[in-house]
């Protein structure tokens, strides 16, 4: 049983030792606050909303799958 | 364990873990170590230093997880939906089923627009991957795969070829001739090959490079030409189920979600793990940037999607609704990031305004689990793949 126990160690030790690695690469970040990344995510949808053909609808004829076409086949 | 092999002269507390057990006793620079035989194995093979257990290790992880969390906590100082206050609502949106793709034979998997916002590529569980013309329904063609389960297909960024792979574990890349005749499956090119089945598969910004994630828990960049390795990616602690490529301004990075719940972003040239995200409660299903590249939006078993900002380094906006239970497999954003497209496995999707956090309508019309959605290039339409075998384009 405790050489089950000394295999799953072995192998543990090195996780630990890589998430602990990680996890202080991680802490070294330079995060910015949350108000300032909102109000880039607010500004880049501001910015391209006109564009955006599902929130404001361009005419039927641009619009290659709203246009009205009949595809008939011939059986 | 019983160990016969050598015999104990003392008994005691273990130096290294300090359970009472036989010691070995020996001799390490002129000092005496006394640990148990467990101990001993394990020093001798990691090279561990005096006194640094898995105990210690395990508690120093913990610890760095609280601080890592303090430190995000400090800069949340006001929630997206709060300065999203003052933009103004998305009216309602006419989108309709305006076509209905059939032909497979078998769920639909996965599916992906080409560049020229007319074709599609679908994979299903029937093994054949098609390519359609959007406009016409036209099959342009079609490939039968030696295995059934293609969960992932791409289409290039030339429009000359398409990636696929699923549970034969290897991507392979079919270049798409312009003569109908020709057998394009014969030309197939495996180029990706892991240790358990291809979830997902993207090109890069080129035909020339292939970025897998697979079942077995790691994701690699692979040069199609010479099916080389060129990178591989490891750190998730279970399959992976998803991946995404960040648009092309911002940078070499990607993020992938998996099974350990974890939404991790990579550098694709190094190979590290910049950032993670551990906030769903069960397997992610689908990760999907943001259009500026400084978001990622995720879908999960959990019934939530979830946004998480890169800069900001936390999740900043959780879309879910007492009233769904059921788990979400894919999302997409409108092209200004607006509106986030996710489907589920009620069989419906849901649009959410992506600012507010709040609902904007559902779209209903498939007759089983929607399995991926995706928006063309230009934004116009979105298409739909699900296990009811069709794909429905909206617009």
């Amino acid at each position: 049983m405790k050489d089950g126990i000394a295999n799953n160690s072995t192998a543990s030790i090195s996780q630990a030792r890589k998430a602990v690695e990680q996890l202080k690469m991680e802490a070294c970040m330079d995060r910015i606050k949350v108000s300032k990344a909102a109000a880039d995510l607010m500004a880049y949808c501001d910015a391209h909303i006109r564009e955006d053909p599902l929130i404001m609808p361009v005419p039927a004829s641009e619009n290659p799958f709203r246009e009205k076409k009949f595809f008939c086949t011939i059986l | 364990m019983c160990d016969q092999t050598f015999v104990a002269a003392t008994f005691g507390p273990c130096d290294s873990c300090g359970t009472a057990s036989p010691l070995m006793n020996i001799y390490i620079k002129n000092e005496p170590i006394n640990y148990c035989s467990f101990c001993m194995e394990v020093m001798a093979c990691q090279g561990l230093q005096k006194g640094e257990t898995l105990a210690t290790l395990k508690k120093e992880c913990e610890s760095l997880k609280k601080k890592l969390e303090e430190d995000r906590g400090k800069l949340n100082d006001v929630e997206l939906h709060q300065v999203a206050e003052k933009v103004e609502v998305v009216g309602a949106l006419s989108i309709k089923t305006r076509r209905v793709l059939k032909g497979h034979t078998n769920k639909v998997l996965c599916m992906d627009w080409c560049k020229d916002k007319r074709r599609l590529v679908s994979s299903s569980q029937d093994g054949k991957v098609i390519v359609w013309d959007g406009f016409t329904l036209n099959k342009e063609h079609g490939m039968s795969m030696p295995t059934t389960w293609v969960m992932a297909c791409a289409y290039a960024p030339s429009g000359c070829a398409v990636a696929c792979g699923g549970l034969d574990n290897k991507c392979s890349v079919i270049p798409l001739s312009l003569d109908s005749n020709e057998n394009c499956a014969a030309k197939k090119k495996t180029v990706a090959m892991h240790t358990n089945y291809i979830s997902g598969c993207t090109f890069t910004n080129s035909d020339m490079q292939l970025l897998s994630c697979s079942g077995d828990g790691t994701s690699a960049l692979w040069d199609v030409e010479s099916g080389q390795l060129l990178q591989s990616f490891h750190g998730h602690t279970s399959d992976i189920l998803s991946l995404d490529l960040a648009p092309s301004e911002t940078g070499n990075t990607f993020v992938t979600g998996g099974c350990d719940k974890k939404a991790n972003v990579w550098d694709m040239r190094s190979g590290q793990n910049i950032q993670s995200f551990e906030c769903h409660e069960s397997d992610i299903n689908c990760v999907k940037y943001y259009p500026s590249g400084d978001a990622f939006a995720s879908a999960s078993d959990d019934a939530t999607c979830r946004f998480f900002d890169l800069r900001a380094d936390r999740e900043v906006a959780v879309f879910q609704k007492d009233s769904i239970v059921f788990g979400a497999s894919t999302v997409d954003f409108s092209l200004s990031g607006r509106l986030l497209f996710a489907g589920y496995n009620d069989y419906t999707i849901n649009v959410w305004d992506v600012l507010k956090g709040t609902r904007i309508s559902m779209m209903f019309g498939h007759e089983n689990r929607v399995s991926r959605v995706r928006l063309s290039p230009d934004g116009t339409a979105l298409c739909s793949a699900s296990w009811d075998n069709t794909l429905r384009i909206w617009a």
